[in-house]
């Protein structure tokens, strides 16, 4: 998330896709950071997916992905 | 109790307070995407499909990766990144 | 309750031996104590604006303030109290000690604190990683340059510098036109890097640009270098620490610097008028950041300026200023020949073929002025001399004359015109004793479709 932060402040439109598990802790670091970069979650875990499956989740998420991105 | 980290808006509050996010583009057809890797496993099979959609609808992806995922991104990379892309997509944190 | 005694209250804190010697005293009076050790009666204390305990107040059946005394005096308390004898185991008299909100650490924070309330401004809360600078640039508050964060203790700081309520408004700032109270100005001025006792002349001056005279919309819309240019008179320019001497018009002096940034924040942060967005100049110049002067008064041969234009005393006057512009004249001797080297320099105003449309203003410094006061010569008569001197052949100034395709339409060939409108050459008086240079300050377009220069008195 500070990337990104970061990288909006230099003027890059930016997104950052994470887990749910990571909803919290995104919560947290964009209340300290003061910046609350555009943020899309999908399902938790992915450590144990297949290929397949992970291509899977890209496509469900991509159209919010476009949509963190785009006006 | 106030503190030194509290201050008083200047302007005349016709907006959201907060730092605003760059403006978004009508579409990424035409637009260099940059797809920054964490480089946490199974994170560069998301994105490998990501890019593929990113290419079908016109973005052209430029892939990037930190060396690890437990600090921000160095600074070299955040620069060569500004200067490459127009839009980032950082991913995948679990 | 005593008749005629109303009701009594003693300030009192722990830690004064005062207040402890006249504990038994008070506990023989029928009085209300009001301890500055809890908050409730410390927010009590500031209100009541306490400066010593222990403080004896009478209030009458409507809760009004009547009287007060503070310290100890067996005599002053008898009288106060009606009550006699009191306190005689105690020495006769004994003075207290400060109150609690007088205490130089605390007064920020208690003011913030109690007198926060009249502050009406969205708080904005910095985020924990934000670094209290960086913060202020990331959303958009500054010129370019860093800005002092204005926290609210900064800010009521800045509004004791004025009499004026801050909820006031000042004037419809543009281009959005929202209404500026003084508040919002005192905001913009700590972040300028203002003292409280500059902000009155702040104030005057975002009411003079608001003006539709000064036109400050048409001015952040022009392509032209113009922003604007504050010269302040009368006696509150030497009592806020201004330049007027050597380097009136550059950097170093606090008042100067901040006072003239101070308008340039009101106006982009409450106006929304910020480059590239509404300001849309070709150019520009770094007296967009500030500029700001004060007139000089002991060496000046004639009235102030704002005196010249009908307002006497503490006032500002703002100009529509693109450049400034230096006119060299080492051999002069008398004020015919100097006018002429003035006239010649100001005929270049803009562009030496284009007349009328626009103003400019003369700073005359001392070695120059001393010409004109030895000559005998008042500010009409260098007026007048100069109008005389700036009479432009039209021939000379149409369209393609001298193999230059700019200037005056082709119809004025044959006439006569002045390069100033009437009032479009002010005269002003500034700068260090050494040095035989003045200068010359462009300005826009002048009248209905630019902006005319407005006098405005300073108030408190």
């Amino acid at each position: 998330m500070h990337d990104i932060a970061d990288l909006e402040r230099r003027g890059v439109v930016g997104a950052f896709v994470a887990t749910v598990e990571f909803v919290d802790g995104a919560d947290a670091q964009a209340r300290a950071l003061g910046a609350e970069p555009a943020a899309v979650f999908v399902e938790h875990p992915i450590q144990d997916r297949t290929d397949d499956e992970m291509r899977a989740i890209a496509e469900g998420a991509f159209e919010e992905i476009l949509r963190s991105v785009t006006a | 109790m106030t503190t030194t980290r509290t201050v008083l808006d200047p302007t005349s509050e016709l907006v959201p307070a907060g730092i605003p996010k760059v403006e978004r583009p009508a579409t990424i057809d035409g637009l260099r995407v940059g797809l920054l890797d964490i480089t946490k496993p199974r994170g560069n099979v998301f994105l490998d499909r990501l890019q593929q959609l990113l290419e079908e609808r016109g973005a052209r992806v430029e892939r990037f990766a930190k060396p690890t995922f437990t600090k921000p991104a160095p600074a070299d990379l955040r620069y060569e990144i500004s200067t490459k892309c127009d839009v980032v997509i950082e991913a995948l944190a679990d | 309750m005593m008749a005629g005694v109303g009701t009594l209250l003693a300030v009192v804190k722990a830690d004064c031996p005062t207040c402890t010697l006249v504990r038994p005293v008070l506990d023989r009076l029928d009085v209300e104590i009001v301890s500055e050790d809890d908050d409730a009666g410390l927010e009590r204390s500031w209100h009541l604006g306490i400066d010593t305990v222990p403080t004896l107040i009478r209030l009458d059946d409507g809760g009004a303030e009547v009287e007060r005394i503070v310290g100890w005096s067996r005599e002053q308390w008898e009288a106060f109290t009606h009550v006699s004898p009191l306190g005689d185991e105690l020495p006769p008299h004994r003075p207290g000690c400060g109150s609690k909100t007088q205490d130089p650490s605390l007064v920020d924070e208690l003011r913030a604190r109690f007198s926060g309330s009249v502050l009406r401004s969205r708080r904005v809360d910095l985020a924990e990683l934000e670094d209290e600078h960086e913060a202020m640039f990331e959303r958009g508050w500054t010129d370019g340059l860093p800005v002092v964060p204005p926290t609210e203790a900064r800010v009521l700081r800045m509004l004791e510098g004025t009499t004026r309520a801050p909820d006031e408004v000042v004037a419809l700032a543009p281009p959005d036109l929202v209404e500026c109270t003084v508040e919002k100005v005192a905001v913009n001025a700590v972040m300028a890097g203002c003292r409280p006792e500059h902000l009155p002349v702040v104030l005057a001056a975002v009411e003079a640009a608001c003006t539709s005279e000064f036109n400050m919309h048409g001015l952040l819309a022009t392509t032209w270098f113009s922003g604007p240019l504050l010269i302040v008179d009368g006696p509150i320019a030497e009592r806020i620490g201004m330049n007027s001497g050597i380097n009136a018009m550059g950097q170093g002096n606090r008042a100067n610097a901040t006072i003239g940034r101070a308008l340039q924040l009101t106006i982009r942060n409450v106006g929304g008028g910020k480059p590239g967005v509404v300001d849309r100049a070709t150019l520009g110049w770094p007296g967009k950041y500030t500029f700001c002067f004060a007139e000089r008064t002991d060496t000046n041969p004639w009235d102030t300026l704002a005196a010249s234009r009908g307002v006497d005393g503490d006032a500002v006057t703002l100009f529509a200023a693109g450049g400034v512009q230096g006119v060299v004249d080492q051999l002069s001797r008398d004020p015919e020949s100097l006018t002429r080297s003035f006239a010649a320099c100001l005929r270049a105003v803009a562009h030496p073929k284009l007349v009328i449309a626009f103003d400019a203003v003369l700073v005359v410094s001392p070695e120059h002025a001393r010409i004109y006061r030895e000559a005998g010569w008042d500010r009409a008569r260098l007026h007048a001399e100069l109008a005389a001197l700036l009479q432009v052949d039209g021939s000379d100034a149409v369209q393609g004359a001298g193999g230059i395709a700019e200037g005056l339409p082709a119809h004025l060939a044959g006439v006569t015109l002045p390069k100033f409108r009437d009032g479009g050459l002010l005269i002003a008086h500034a700068g260090g004793g050494a040095g035989l240079f003045s200068a010359i300050i462009c300005g826009w377009a002048s009248g209905d479709v630019g902006s005319s220069p407005v006098t405005v008195p300073i108030g408190t």
